[in-house]
C-alpha cells in the first residue's frame, strides 16, 4: 500500500463520481471530468511501475479526447 | 503488496458499480459514449492491479481495443444523426498557430526515443497534433506502403528470434522500429479526420 496507490484509489472514486454524475450536465464538462479518473489511473498504474502501460495510456488519451471533441463539436454546432 | 490487492478489487467494484449506473440512468446517446470511455479506464483499473509485466502486455491490447471502438462508435454516432462539420471552426486558439511545430518535434524525438509500440503512440500525438493545427496535403497510399512495409519488417523480426536466437537484440532494434513505425503512421492518420485538405 504505497501512498501512491491510496491516493489513485481516492481520486479514481471522485472521479468517476465526478464523471458520472457531472453538476452542469453539458458534454464537455463529461469530457474534462473523464481526466480525473484517468489520472487515478495513472497513479495506480505508477504505484506498480508500469512505465509502458502510463505512457501509452497517455498518449491513447490524448488521441481519443481529439476523437470525442471531434464528436462534441459536430454536435454543438448541430441545430 | 498483500493487502493492496483486495483493496484495489474493493475500488474498483465500488467505481464500475457508481460508473454502470451513471450508465443505465443516461438517456442521450453522446454522453453514454464518453461514459463508454469512462468504462474503459475502470476496465484497465483491473488489468492493471494484476502488477506484473503481464499487466502491462494487456494494457497495451485493451488500449488499442479501446481507442479503435472509440473512434468507431463516434463515426456510427455522427453518421446517424447526420451531423456535418462546422462551416467555420468555432474557436481560434492562439497556441494552434504558434504551438505545433516544437511541439511536434519534441514528441516525435521521444517517441523515436522510447521506440517500440509505446513510443508510436507518443509520436502520433506530436503528429496527430501538427496535422489537427497545420492542415494536411500528403499522400495516403505513402503512409500505407510505409506502414506495410514496416509491419513486414516486424514479422521479419520475429522469425530472428525464432530461428536465429542468438541475434536478439538485432531482432528487438529491427521490432521497436518498425512497430513504432506501424503505429505512428496509422495513429497519425487520426489527425487528418477534422478536414483541412483534401477530402479523406
Amino acid at each position: 500500500m504505497t501512498p501512491e496507490f491510496v491516493l489513485g484509489c481516492i481520486i479514481l472514486i471522485v472521479g468517476v463520481i465526478a464523471a458520472g454524475f457531472p453538476r452542469p450536465m453539458t458534454y464537455l464538462g463529461r469530457l474534462i471530468s473523464l481526466e480525473i479518473p484517468a489520472f487515478g489511473l495513472l497513479l495506480i498504474m505508477l504505484a506498480y511501475d508500469e512505465m509502458l502501460a502510463l505512457l501509452t495510456f497517455i498518449g491513447v488519451t490524448a488521441i481519443s479526447t481529439f476523437v470525442l471533441v471531434r464528436a462534441i463539436e459536430r454536435k454543438e454546432a448541430a441545430p | 503488496m498483500e493487502i493492496a490487492y483486495p483493496v484495489g478489487l474493493v475500488v474498483f467494484a465500488a467505481a464500475i458499480i457508481i460508473g454502470f449506473t451513471a450508465l443505465v440512468r443516461e438517456k442521450d446517446d453522446l454522453h453514454r459514449i464518453l461514459l463508454t470511455d469512462l468504462a474503459e479506464i475502470l476496465a484497465l483499473v483491473l488489468i492493471a492491479l494484476v502488477a506484473t509485466d503481464l499487466a502491462e502486455a494487456l494494457i497495451l491490447p485493451g488500449l488499442v481495443v479501446g481507442i479503435s471502438e472509440l473512434m468507431a462508435v463516434s463515426e456510427v454516432y455522427i453518421a446517424k444523426e447526420g451531423l456535418r462539420a462546422p462551416q467555420e471552426p468555432p474557436f481560434r486558439i492562439e497556441v494552434m498557430d504558434s504551438a505545433p511545430g516544437i511541439l511536434a518535434l519534441i514528441l516525435v524525438a521521444y517517441g523515436i526515443v522510447l521506440s517500440g509500440f509505446t513510443g508510436g503512440v507518443i509520436a502520433a500525438v506530436g503528429a496527430v497534433f501538427y496535422f489537427m493545427c497545420r492542415g494536411h496535403i500528403e499522400q495516403f497510399e505513402l503512409i500505407e506502403t510505409v506502414s506495410g512495409y514496416a509491419w513486414a519488417f516486424w514479422i521479419g523480426a520475429f522469425f530472428i528470434f525464432m530461428f536465429l536466437p542468438g541475434y536478439w537484440f538485432f531482432a528487438v532494434m529491427i521490432a521497436g522500429g518498425a512497430i513504432l513505425i506501424k503505429v505512428m503512421a496509422k495513429m497519425s492518420l487520426v489527425g487528418t479526420m477534422r478536414g483541412g485538405g483534401p477530402d479523406v
